[in-house]
């Protein structure tokens, strides 16, 4: 009897920790590959934008961790983008937004991949929610992000994440020119689409 | 030095009202002509919009001095004195800083074309202001 409530205390000071500490049954590789972009809407009390970076980017393989834990999927990997490659269809707004991005000072628009809500299916379309990490212009955020998953052909899955931020989100002043008389909105809709491949 | 501040004063303040107020009016009703100032060139984080809505008060004093020194030689109704001054500004100052400016720097003729159309504007009322108050 002595050794058994022995053995209790010790089960219940340890099952937490070997919980917390299951070891990861699988990591599933997803390749980055060619197709990416990555857009930017936004809008000024004039006119609308659409600026994007379309496969310019230093590609990754992104990996997720499937263990036996409900809850979100651990990811790992991110993607890199050159902020000198925003391309707003005008070469003077193109100039203009990689000013008021600090493209100079911050080249790289990195984005962190953090978790993601559940392994998608593979045989239909779906949504799920994420979360990623977003560098810009020298300052991190933690976003929730809304990814739309799309079976295509040969084994690619298109992955669309989309979300609204805020320049103000990533200590960034929207423009404003003629002493205030053409204003850039404080709201950016931001949306990546990658390409993946799944490598196991 | 009064018969240059009185009748500046006066004319910056109408200038103040008419430029920014068609400015405004401007970037309301005709926006396609503003996209191109999402540019670089100019300022963005608001540091000189002092500077920017003092212009109306600037170059109504540059042109007060040049009416009170160069009046005499504007002839005829407060109309045509007033309009002719404007021209006269407008070629000998407006016309060789527009074209220097579009040489030197990545604009577009429509907006080169839109800062002298406003300049001419500024100066024929002013120089109708000058006309009528500093005959």
């Amino acid at each position: 009897m002595h050794l058994l409530s022995h053995l209790a205390v010790c089960l219940l000071i340890f099952l937490p920790v070997c919980k917390a500490r299951l070891p990861v049954n699988t990591s599933i590789k997803w390749v980055v590959t060619e197709g990416c972009f990555l857009k930017v809407g936004g809008s000024t009390n004039i006119n609308k934008f659409t600026c994007e970076i379309v496969g310019n980017y230093q590609s990754d393989t992104l990996i997720l961790y499937k263990n036996n834990n409900t809850g979100p999927l651990k990811l790992s990997g991110k993607i890199s983008l050159d902020v000198q490659a925003f391309n707003c269809h005008n070469p003077m707004m193109s100039a203009d937004l990689r000013k008021t991005l600090k493209a100079n000072e911050y080249p790289q628009l990195v984005i962190r991949f953090v978790s993601l809500e559940r392994y998608p299916r593979f045989d239909q379309p779906e949504e799920l929610r994420g979360t990623v990490a977003i560098e810009l212009a020298g300052t991190t955020r933690l976003l929730d992000i809304d990814y739309k998953f799309n079976p295509g052909g040969t084994g690619i899955l298109n992955l669309t994440g989309s979300r609204q931020v805020n320049f103000s989100d990533f200590g960034l002043v929207p423009p404003r020119k003629m002493g205030g008389m053409i204003k850039t909105n404080e709201a950016l809709f931001v949306q990546f689409n990658l390409a993946i491949k799944v490598a196991r | 030095m009064k018969k240059v501040v009185f009748p500046g004063s006066i004319a910056g303040v109408i200038l103040f009202v008419i430029s920014y107020g068609g400015l405004y009016l401007g970037v309301r009703l005709f926006p396609y002509l503003f996209v191109e100032y999402n540019n670089p060139l100019f300022n963005s984080d608001g540091s000189r919009d002092m500077l920017f809505y003092s212009h109306a008060f600037l170059i109504s004093m540059a042109l007060s001095w040049f009416w009170e020194r160069f009046k005499t030689l504007f002839h005829g109704s407060f109309i045509t004195r007033g309009v002719e001054f404007g021209l006269v500004y407008s070629l000998v100052a407006l016309l060789p800083v527009m074209w220097i400016t579009f040489s030197a720097l990545d604009i577009t003729v429509v907006m080169v074309a839109g800062w002298f159309v406003y300049g001419l504007v500024q100066a024929v009322i002013a120089g109708l202001v000058f006309a009528r108050i500093n005959p």
